[in-house]
């Protein structure tokens, strides 16, 4: 655990990359979203915009992880609780997609 | 721990009070929340699994809801996936706090499920189908 030493603190001495990992982590889940998005768009264009709109707001987080670097501070729970809440938005959304959407049989023909 | 209670200490107004013990070594956060994120995805590759199976696979032949009995499955375990990741965040982090071993993931247990599960779905749609 921490030490309130700097000297012995070895996150001070060196910072590691674990927090440029996790930005990275951040970006992966983003352009998850985006693929997400991108598939969606092709049944329904509104959800699929809807969607895509989320991938930019997850980058801005991750992006906000970036510029506390500085004081190396953690997420917040209340990102990690913006995540889990859109996923279950677009997870309910693509439900309602797929059970009333216009299907486009044989489209990855 | 009961469900009941276990639901109840991820409410906001419980998890607000986690300012117990002391902060943990930031390099551990950073990776419990690294694993948030990956299981996040993972989440949503389930939800764009299913829906790619509903809405653009052709129909199966002889079975009219056989895409979504494939398809709606994955898209709500999708869901469960990142109730669950936010959930073992939580207590992971809390673990973290008091200085106590971290609790054991169930998500290995899920995530072999749901497959074996889909596993045995895909197998009566396609011996359905084919028996056509």
């Amino acid at each position: 655990m921490t030490s309130a030493s700097d000297d012995t603190d070895p996150e001070k001495r060196d910072p590691g990359l674990a927090h440029e990992r996790t930005s990275l982590a951040w970006t992966r889940t983003a352009i998850s979203f985006g693929a997400l998005g991108g598939v969606v768009l092709k049944v329904n264009v509104i959800t699929g915009l809807l969607i895509l709109a989320i991938a930019p707001l997850v980058w801005q987080l991750g992006r906000l992880s970036g510029a506390e670097a500085s004081g190396l501070e953690p997420a917040s729970i209340t990102r990690i609780r913006l995540i889990t809440v859109s996923i279950v938005g677009v997870a309910v959304l693509c439900l309602l997609v797929a059970l009333f959407g216009r299907s486009a049989p044989g489209a990855l023909r | 721990m009961s469900w009941s209670g276990r639901l109840a200490a991820l409410l906001p107004g419980t998890t607000a009070a986690d300012k117990e013990g002391t902060e943990p070594d930031p390099r551990f956060s950073f990776a419990n929340e690294r694993t948030f994120l990956a299981w996040s995805r993972t989440a949503l590759a389930l939800v764009v699994a299913g829906l790619g199976i509903v809405q653009l696979l052709p129909p199966f032949p002889g079975v009219p809801i056989g895409r979504h009995l494939l398809g709606v499955p994955l898209i709500a375990l999708g869901a469960v996936l990142a109730v669950v990741a936010y959930a073992e965040w939580v207590h992971n982090q809390r673990a973290l706090r008091h200085g106590k071993p971290l609790p054991r993931s169930i998500m290995p247990w899920i995530l072999a499920a749901t497959i074996a599960g889909m596993a045995v779905i895909s197998a009566i749609v396609l011996l359905l189908s084919a028996t056509r």
